[in-house]
């Protein structure tokens, strides 16, 4: 992979999961991020979190994997993540399956360390996007 | 006063999953010492603090990291490299664990998005530290925001990552405010 090659509206490989409970508290252990909102569903359904009643997966464990669209499209190949900048927009449940996607929509040559911003979304089964965001990741 | 605990069908989930040192150290009730934590009210803008903890990177720590979050990329798994958002990881350790960063560990707070630039890689070996400061505080369609401007720098001083971390916390921590909500207590 070469920045020069790199072309605007390039789709990147996408990711898809399966959301389970199981896969929520796991990453509450490796992230030790133990917020009850994530790994307490007796909790969660007590106080009607957010209306729904039902846990939520961790914003950052969708930011995770909105990055690990970009690693694994370009760390064999000597790119590295510069930046990021996220906004989540719709709760992510057990049940869900999710899209994590990738698109390139600009480049910024530079005589060392071009760049090029990478346009990121995350969107459940209903078609809803529930991230957004922009990385900068750095191409040789 | 009851004291409102994780249900023990939580509990069990987590204890089975507990792997690291890190992981079976770090108190993951978040209810227990709850009123302890930094509010909202209580956060003055400008005000900073370094961790109390430092982070020292371990290979188990950066490969129970990938399996949680089903990473099988060789360059992480072959190199000793922490993927990038290992640093939720450290962020956790380091500022949760820290009195001015403990409202990052409030029940109920909600994450609205997170706007990070990463510098020099997080490898094996390393040892993080962060300084945390009061980035912004505001009320937006009520709810109540708050950021805080980390830098996270290893044993080098070089700065691995600046995270413009921000959370929407519960109205308030007040026994009143969470007896109208029916929240706890």
């Amino acid at each position: 992979m070469r920045f020069e090659d790199l072309e605007l509206e390039q789709l990147l490989p996408t990711i898809e999961v399966k959301v389970t409970q199981e896969m929520i508290t796991r990453f509450a252990c490796a992230s030790l991020d133990f917020n009850p909102i994530h790994i307490d569903p007796v909790w969660a359904k007590k106080i009607n979190l957010l209306g729904y009643g039902k846990t939520i997966a961790h914003g950052q464990w969708t930011i995770d994997k909105l990055t690990q669209v970009v690693t694994n499209w370009c760390y064999a190949e000597g790119g590295k993540l510069k930046s990021i900048d996220i906004k989540l927009i719709h709760p992510i449940f057990a049940g869900d399956t999710i899209k994590f996607n990738g698109k390139v929509v600009a480049k910024h040559p530079r005589r060392e360390d071009s760049f090029c911003e990478i346009e990121l979304w995350a969107e459940n089964q209903n078609g809803e996007k529930v991230a957004v965001g922009v990385a900068e990741v750095f191409i040789k | 006063m009851v004291h409102i605990r994780l249900s023990e069908e939580a509990e069990q989930l987590v204890r089975k999953d507990l792997k690291t040192e890190k992981q079976k150290k770090y108190n993951f009730d978040f209810f227990i010492d709850e009123e302890k934590y930094i509010r909202w009210e209580d956060v003055e803008i400008g005000m900073e603090a370094w961790s109390e903890k430092e982070f020292e990177v371990k290979e188990e720590d950066i490969k129970a990291y990938l399996e949680a979050t089903d990473n099988y990329n060789p360059v992480f798994w072959e190199e000793g490299v922490a993927p990038p958002m290992f640093l939720t990881t450290i962020a956790f350790w380091l500022i949760g664990d820290s009195f001015v960063g403990s409202w990052i560990k409030t029940p109920g707070a909600i994450n609205p998005g997170q706007k990070i630039e990463f510098y020099e890689p997080i490898k094996v070996g390393d040892v993080i530290r962060v300084k945390m400061r009061a980035h912004d505080k505001f009320i937006k369609r009520e709810k109540r925001y708050l950021t805080y401007y980390n830098e996270f720098v290893n044993q080098r001083g070089e700065i691995v990552a600046k995270w413009w971390g921000t959370l929407i916390l519960p109205i308030s921590k007040s026994k009143e405010e969470h007896k109208i909500e029916g929240v706890r207590r």
